[in-house]
């Protein structure tokens, strides 16, 4: 009995932990806007734009806030196969979700499915938009979680969008405090038999802003995150499938 | 002859004793609906708890409840009910004007969400 009691406080406990903290009606987890679906249920992309209900959760808590008892998917779609109207993004930017606002810490080119509200706030050169705007302490202070997600992204191999631009004066991704250096590759040097160990430091390249203007769109499995305005290692470039622009400002209020 | 273009709307609304489309705002959805390649299966009144004048059936396989309600304050009201009304499946309940539409996919007809979408998309405010 004891045992049974033991391993049913463990349960509750991992439960707790786990468990998704957006509001849940029986079965139903709200979730709010396009979304991946998780590959136990098929995988995919959720195109629902506004507020609605599944009866799964989501516990990946450096791709998804918590907006009025609803999950929020705050990264890249076209990741995981969106095919709808997107918009280009470099760097760290605030999302406007109604009255609130989340931000996205993915450093690189990036999509989103939503473009931001005209504001002074934010700069489109090259057709990408990049944030000057000064980010608040509450984005200062989760950095350090939330940055993590450029880890996930990194590997994936998708469209992503090509962005070789100057980056506007004031841009995010360009200040000091916000670069996160690429290591290209960390030189090791074999150990030789009787001659002992050496090991030299990994070396740390930063590339630097080129000027240009090119946007397109890239497969690449490994971009470059940081101060740089692309570092792109391009494996292939798609023609015709270049990104969309479809501003009609239906994004907002469809969520109401 | 002005017998005849009434009998005549009545008809192309699909509601034989039902207003023509504009008339009533459930009638006019169903033909924004059917103008846009999605298909109602013939509705039905619905009794439930989710309150006003609400009939149920079937768009491109996505069960739908839609409900007209005196003010756009009670359809805004009667949200959460529709999403009492949507059940354990995906699906989302929102009020557009007077209506309270209400979709719910039971039969996993729509895996990627893309018929619940353009349901509200296509529902005037």
């Amino acid at each position: 009995m004891m045992r049974i009691l033991i391993a049913l406080g463990i349960a509750l406990c991992v439960a707790a932990a786990f468990g998704s903290s957006a509001e849940a009606h029986g079965k139903q987890v709200r979730f709010l806007g396009v979304h991946p679906i998780p590959k136990t249920e098929g995988g995919g992309i959720c195109y629902i734009e506004g507020p609605h209900v599944h009866i799964y959760v989501t516990n990946d808590k450096l791709q998804y806030r918590v907006h009025a008892g609803a999950n929020h998917f705050v990264g890249d779609p076209v990741a995981y196969g969106y095919d709808g109207p997107k918009f280009a993004y470099k760097g760290p930017h605030p999302i406007h979700v109604d009255d609130d606002t989340e931000w996205c810490y993915l450093e690189g080119p990036h999509f989103h499915a939503e473009a931001p509200p005209a504001s002074p706030e934010f700069k489109v050169v090259g057709d990408a938009y990049f944030f000057v705007g000064e980010p608040p302490q509450v984005f200062l202070d989760a950095r350090p979680t939330y940055v993590k997600i450029n880890a996930v992204y990194t590997p994936m191999v998708y469209a992503r969008p090509t962005i070789v631009v100057d980056a506007p004066d004031g841009w995010i991704g360009a200040r000091a405090e916000f670069i996160t250096p690429v290591v290209v590759a960390p030189v090791v040097v074999a150990p030789n038999v009787g001659v002992g160990v050496e090991v030299v430091a990994p070396s740390v390249e930063v590339h630097v802003p080129m000027p240009s203007i090119h946007i397109g769109v890239g497969i690449g499995g490994s971009i470059g995150v940081g101060g740089g305005v692309i570092m792109e290692e391009r494996h292939e470039e798609r023609h015709g499938d270049h990104r969309e622009h479809h501003d009609n400002g239906r994004h907002r209020g469809h969520g109401k | 002859m002005r017998a005849v273009l009434a009998l005549a709307l009545l008809v192309a609304c699909g509601k034989g004793s039902g207003p023509a489309p504009g008339a009533n705002p459930r009638d006019a959805l169903f033909a924004i609906y059917t103008a846009n390649k999605l298909v109602p299966t013939p509705f039905a009144p619905y009794a439930g708890p989710v309150g006003g004048d609400c009939q149920t059936g079937a768009v491109s396989g996505v069960m739908t409840l839609v409900c007209v309600f005196p003010t756009a304050a009670a359809a805004k009201q009667a949200e959460d009910a529709g999403l009492q009304w949507v059940g354990d499946a995906t699906g989302m309940s929102q009020a557009h004007g007077v209506l309270l539409i209400a979709a719910s996919d039971r039969k996993k007809a729509d895996p990627n969400g893309r018929v619940i979408n353009q349901l509200m998309r296509l529902a005037p405010n």
